[in-house]
């Protein structure tokens, strides 16, 4: 359509000035291609405005659909944002309001509810727990083939001096059921 | 494409200007014919251009754009009857 309409301009400005300045008025059949040429020259431009007039109606409907959409969206998301920030303040309402015996049913409720979000976080979380588990097996093992004891693993590598020593022990026993068989 | 819209108009109303200035060239009686066609026009022009915030608020648009209007039809009638009397 573009291409068609600068095809038309450029024809319209073409048969509008060439024959009027290459032919001779006096000569009869020139003057009736003169005229012919005007004529097609008025066509061909008015055939070309109307092209452009479309185009620029059809983008300026585009540009409208485009505000439209982006409106849409925007709408969307704060709808969404709304209902969720509304619907996570009568959650915890709910359960503020309620007795101690319910929390716990409506906690379970609430988790079935959301069961797939939590189920997603979880299987993150665990993941994450184990490659962090290993990576603290691999320290452990590596201080072990060096010799060091096992206080010196406890208090160095898993960083339980003190008070925390006892639970440090445990958790390297842990560590060795959890990775020591394989 | 607006742009392209408006300049093709005005070169076919240059063309169509053209036109009429070979329509007169055709006869003597065709001339004064054109003449009159171009004396009432010019008439209608001068109305309109001295009337134009009657005119504008007859044709809903606003001064601006009528006084455009005119303006691009003077210019028309001008550049068309110049080249066709030029060549």
């Amino acid at each position: 359509m573009l291409l068609k309409m600068w095809i038309l301009s450029g024809t319209a400005i073409a048969l509008w000035l060439t024959p009027l300045t290459a032919l001779d008025k006096k000569v009869s059949w020139h003057k009736a291609i003169q005229g012919l040429s005007l004529c097609g020259a008025v066509a061909c431009a008015v055939g070309a405005g109307d092209i452009a007039r479309k185009l620029a109606e059809e983008n300026e409907i585009e540009e409208w659909k485009t505000r439209a959409i982006k409106a849409d969206v925007a709408d969307e998301i704060a709808v969404s944002a709304y209902v969720s920030q509304q619907s996570r303040q009568q959650e915890a309402e709910t359960l503020l309001a309620s007795p101690g015996e319910d929390v716990e049913e409506a906690r379970k409720a609430l988790e079935a509810i959301y069961s797939n979000d939590l189920q997603e976080a979880a299987t993150t979380t665990a993941s994450e727990n184990d490659a962090s588990d290993l990576q603290l097996w691999w320290k452990v093992s590596a201080a072990e083939v060096e010799g060091k004891t096992l206080t010196w693993i406890v208090e160095n590598i898993l960083n339980m001096k003190g008070r925390k020593f006892t639970e440090g022990k445990a958790r390297l026993i842990e560590l060795k059921k959890k990775f020591g068989e394989d | 494409m607006r742009a392209a819209s408006l300049a093709n108009y005005f070169i076919a109303g240059c063309a169509a200007s053209s036109l009429l200035g070979w329509v007169a060239s055709l006869h003597p009686m065709s001339q004064k014919a054109i003449a009159f066609l171009a004396a009432g026009s010019f008439i209608l022009w001068g109305l309109c251009w001295l009337l134009d915030f009657s005119v504008s608020g007859w044709l809903k648009i606003s001064v601006q754009n009528l006084q455009a209007l005119l303006l691009a039809i003077l210019a028309m009638a001008l550049i068309g009857g110049g080249i066709f009397l030029c060549s």
